[in-house]
């Protein structure tokens, strides 16, 4: 159909150059060119990217149409007028470009019916879609039949159909005529019903069709204007009408194709800044030439001059003061918002504020209280500003805008749905405080991540713990055992044999060497993890100074605590005992062991030279890392002379 | 002597009834846990049971219940309660009350002191291991305790196992009347009144043991 409609449109225009005076002005030429063209492009594109909404094809059809009438108008202009009988069948061009004009409203209208989404407003519409159809088809006959003169200046030309008499088209005629008309205002009804019922993304088409639409006017009343001043229409008014002509098949194919969908209301808004603005320009351009002209005289071109220049140093000013009055007047829930969201990241470059305010802020500027701000997290998962994770299934009436940094999705905004109306609004303020979002999201992510490092931390420690259990109980339970009843069956081969022969003294020194070993493994088994340690805190650090040279005085609460802090405390005491021993030349130590604040607080004092550091790779570090690790901590105290105090406080027991 | 064996591991277990017999005594029943071990105190009323302190179902301290159960319901019953560690909470306070042992389990290698201190235990007597004694004793955690000498610490040793002084002087090469002369220094310089019966001998060791203990 596009093709066709190429064709007949190049001919036509070959056909009008050839007509000369016969034919139409390069202006008008413009114009219907401009639409046919508009109205084709837009339709093909439709047509091929959503074939199943039949407004692409109808756009086709009316850039076809256009083209078609303009041909047979170009065709009859050449062939009657400009070189009769160079051409055969002129009498249809006649015809067709006087008679065919219900063609020219049949598509427009059928585009009222079905926009945007190409299907009825409902069902109930359908017998009154077929009637309107109908009309036209019988319209379009009966104007193509009907026995009447044509108009000049073809008054003698007979048209190549059968003419059918007055008496017999006046009725169906008028009928479907007013049927025509009808469906006309039908289109215009069903407009309205959609634009009443529809909301989000459908009222922001219908506004793209609106903005499109209300150009129209405007060229009508640019027309007015230009006849007023020059007399005649002339380019202004041609210029004025392609773009109305041309602007309304644009914004039916960005309101179809939802490209861009959300721009129309900084359309609006740039529509009426630069409206204002040149308007504005214009008015001090007047007032600047006409008043230094009534000055210093006419015909001087300082007056111009002057004023091109004061335009010129305006221009910058007056856009800024435009665009802010339009902000105030026309989009003042923008307007407020960023200026919430400046004000914030005033605050935070100046320390006054936190990152993590970002999602309140965004709340307020926004006028959603439950406005909620989500963080994504590289590993796909969605948190809040505390790093908790949450399930992001957006409720009832709430929808979600996400922010992304080039591909990488950085948060989610979950707000209130209305807000989808305002893509403007939603758009410019989430941008301006996406520095915010991307800097709290990275300080969500960091404290998460420590959270997980040191849970992931206590695991591990607590689970060495655990293994040091289970290995002292292997030693004790398995192998120590093992070797008993080793013992006790070589005991029992010696006693049938006769004493002080040679095997049994073997016997007796093998039966020796086995109690060592369990000596042996008894005592590594207490190196893991002393038995005592069953029995609660105090038993196992009763029994740890009851092994060591040094006087130790042992004060240790009986109360028992959870069995990785005792463990955790166990070792520190016996790090320091041994550090005490070793290094100290300590000769009394007191340690113990009691309930502080609800935590436990282990510490060992001696009275040795003192001057010790837990230095990295020390046995007092490992012990260090590992009350950390459960949440607790290690100070050691040691001025030189005046011995040494290791304590370890855990958070809770 | 009709012994009764309470230890979760077979070879151990067998080891130990073959250990009683061959030295000529009657092991009435060997059990693996202390459910079967309470039916089979009720059921055969023996001199002695010993018992593993670790059993199933859950191993920590069964042993040590057990006893406390027999001391209550089966007073005549002597206990030896066999331990692979030293660390014997509880122990201590069973054995101030006589017919209660508490050994490590690789005592049972040396087995004319091991069968001398069950026979002793099965007589209402005491035994407690030289190691737990050791433990006890060797904090230093007193000074009366740093007051005695290296050989009278020995004897305390020895009486806090529960022997009496013909013992004593048999295990460290001594005669008789020099043991008794340094179990006399030793209850003098604890300030414990001297008696001659043998088992109120451990019981005031234990006692101070236990007091030393408490006052840490």
């Amino acid at each position: 159909m596009a093709s066709v409609t190429v064709i007949a449109f190049a001919f036509a225009a070959v056909l009008n150059e050839r007509a000369g005076s016969y034919g139409i002005g390069i202006w008008e030429l413009l114009a219907w060119s401009m639409a046919t063209i508009a109205s084709t492009g837009v339709g093909l594109l439709l047509a091929t990217r959503r074939r199943t909404n039949p407004i692409g094809w109808l756009l086709l059809a009316n850039g076809a149409i256009i083209a078609t009438m303009g041909l047979a108008e170009s065709y009859a202009d050449y062939a009657i007028l400009a070189n009769p009988g160079a051409l055969p069948g002129a009498s249809w061009g006649v015809l067709f470009g006087q008679r065919a004009w219900p063609l020219l409203f049949a598509a427009i209208t059928a585009i009222a019916w079905i926009f945007p989404d190409g299907r009825l407003p409902s069902p109930r519409w359908r017998p009154y879609a077929i009637a309107g159809a109908a009309s036209y088809a019988i319209l379009l006959l009966v104007s193509l039949l009907a026995a009447e003169r044509f108009e000049e200046p073809f008054v003698g030309q007979s048209s190549p159909l059968p003419e059918l008499p007055e008496s017999v088209v006046a009725i169906p005629f008028m009928i479907s005529g007013l049927g025509a008309l009808a469906t006309l205002f039908g289109g215009a009804l069903a407009m309205r019903t959609r634009l009443k019922r529809s909301a989000g993304i459908e009222r922001l088409q219908f506004r793209w069709l609106a903005y499109a639409a209300a150009l129209i006017p405007a060229a009508v009343a640019t027309c007015l204007i230009e006849i007023e001043i020059s007399g005649n229409d002339g380019s202004a008014t041609t210029v004025a009408l392609v773009v109305a002509l041309t602007a309304v098949p644009i914004a039916i194919g960005v309101a179809v194709m939802r490209y861009r969908l959300y721009e129309i209301d900084r359309l609006i808004n740039r529509t009426l800044v630069y409206a204002g603005l040149t308007a504005g320009l214009a008015a001090a351009f007047a007032a600047v030439s006409l008043g230094l002209g009534l000055a210093i005289g006419s015909g001087s071109t300082l007056p111009t001059a002057v004023a091109t220049l004061i335009v010129a140093l305006l221009f910058g000013p007056l856009r800024a003061r435009m665009q802010l009055l339009v902000d105030r007047r026309f989009n003042r829930a923008r307007y407020e918002g960023l200026r919430m969201v400046e004000g914030f990241l005033a605050d935070l470059r100046a320390g006054r504020a936190a990152p993590e305010q970002v999602g309140a802020v965004l709340a307020g500027a926004l006028g959603d209280s439950e406005l909620e701000l989500l963080f994504s997290l590289p590993d796909g998962t969605e948190v809040d500003t505390n790093g908790r994770v949450v399930e992001s299934a957006a409720g009832d009436g709430r929808a979600r805008t996400p922010v992304r940094r080039g591909e990488l999705p950085l948060a989610a905004v979950v707000h209130d749905e209305a807000l989808g109306q305002r893509p403007d609004l939603l758009e410019s303020v989430i941008g301006a405080a996406g520095l915010a979002i991307e800097i709290a999201r990275l300080r969500v992510e960091v404290r998460r991540q420590l959270a997980e490092v040191e849970e992931s931390r206590e695991r591990i420690v607590t689970a060495g713990y655990e293994e040091r259990r289970r290995l002292e109980r292997d030693l004790h339970d398995g192998a120590q055992q093992r070797l008993v009843s080793i013992g006790l069956a070589l005991r029992h081969l010696q006693g049938q044999l006769p004493a002080e022969t040679e095997q049994a003294e073997i016997l007796d020194s093998t039966v020796g060497e086995v109690s060592r070993a369990i000596a042996e493994l008894r005592e590594l088994a207490r190196g893991v993890r002393p038995a005592g340690l069953d029995d609660g805190l105090a038993t196992a650090l009763q029994a740890l100074a009851s092994r060591s040279r040094l006087r130790i005085k042992v004060e240790a609460t009986g109360e028992r605590f959870e069995e990785r802090f005792e463990t955790a405390a166990y070792f520190v005491a016996s790090e320091a005992l041994a550090n005490a021993a070793k290094h100290a030349n300590a000769s009394h130590v007191a340690v113990t062991a009691r309930r502080h604040n609800g935590g436990l607080v282990v510490s060992v004092r001696d009275d040795g030279v003192g001057g010790a550091a837990p230095s990295p790779g020390s046995g007092l570090a490992g012990i260090s890392d590992r009350v950390a690790a459960l949440g607790g901590s290690v100070t050691v105290a040691s001025p030189t002379g005046k011995g040494t105090l290791v304590t370890a406080e855990f958070p809770c027991g | 002597m009709r012994v009764v064996i309470a230890e979760d591991q077979a070879l151990l277990r067998e080891g130990l009834g073959r250990l009683f017999r061959d030295a000529g005594h009657e092991v009435t029943d060997a059990v693996a846990d202390a459910d079967r071990l309470r039916a089979a105190i009720s059921a055969r009323e023996p001199d002695l049971a010993v018992v593993d302190v670790r059993m199933p179902p859950p191993f920590s301290d069964e042993g040590i219940r057990a006893a406390r159960w027999i001391r209550d319901a089966h007073p005549s019953v002597g206990v030896l309660v066999l331990s692979q560690h030293v660390e014997a909470a509880g122990a201590v306070g069973l054995v101030s009350q006589g017919g209660f042992g508490y050994l490590l389990k690789d005592r049972v290698l040396d087995v004319a002191d091991f069968l001398e201190a069950a026979e002793r235990v099965a007589k209402g007597g005491s035994a407690l291991d030289p190691q737990v004694v050791a433990s006890l004793v060797g904090g230093d955690s007193d000074d009366a305790l740093r007051a005695l000498t290296k050989r009278e610490k020995e004897v305390l040793s020895l009486m806090a196992e529960g022997l009496t002084n013909n013992a004593i002087a048999r295990r460290l090469v001594l005669t008789e009347r020099t043991v008794e002369g340094h179990v006399r220094s030793v209850l003098m310089k604890l300030d414990l009144p001297e008696n001659a019966d043998a088992h109120r001998r451990v019981l005031a060791v234990i006692a101070y043991l236990r007091a030393v203990e408490a006052t840490g």
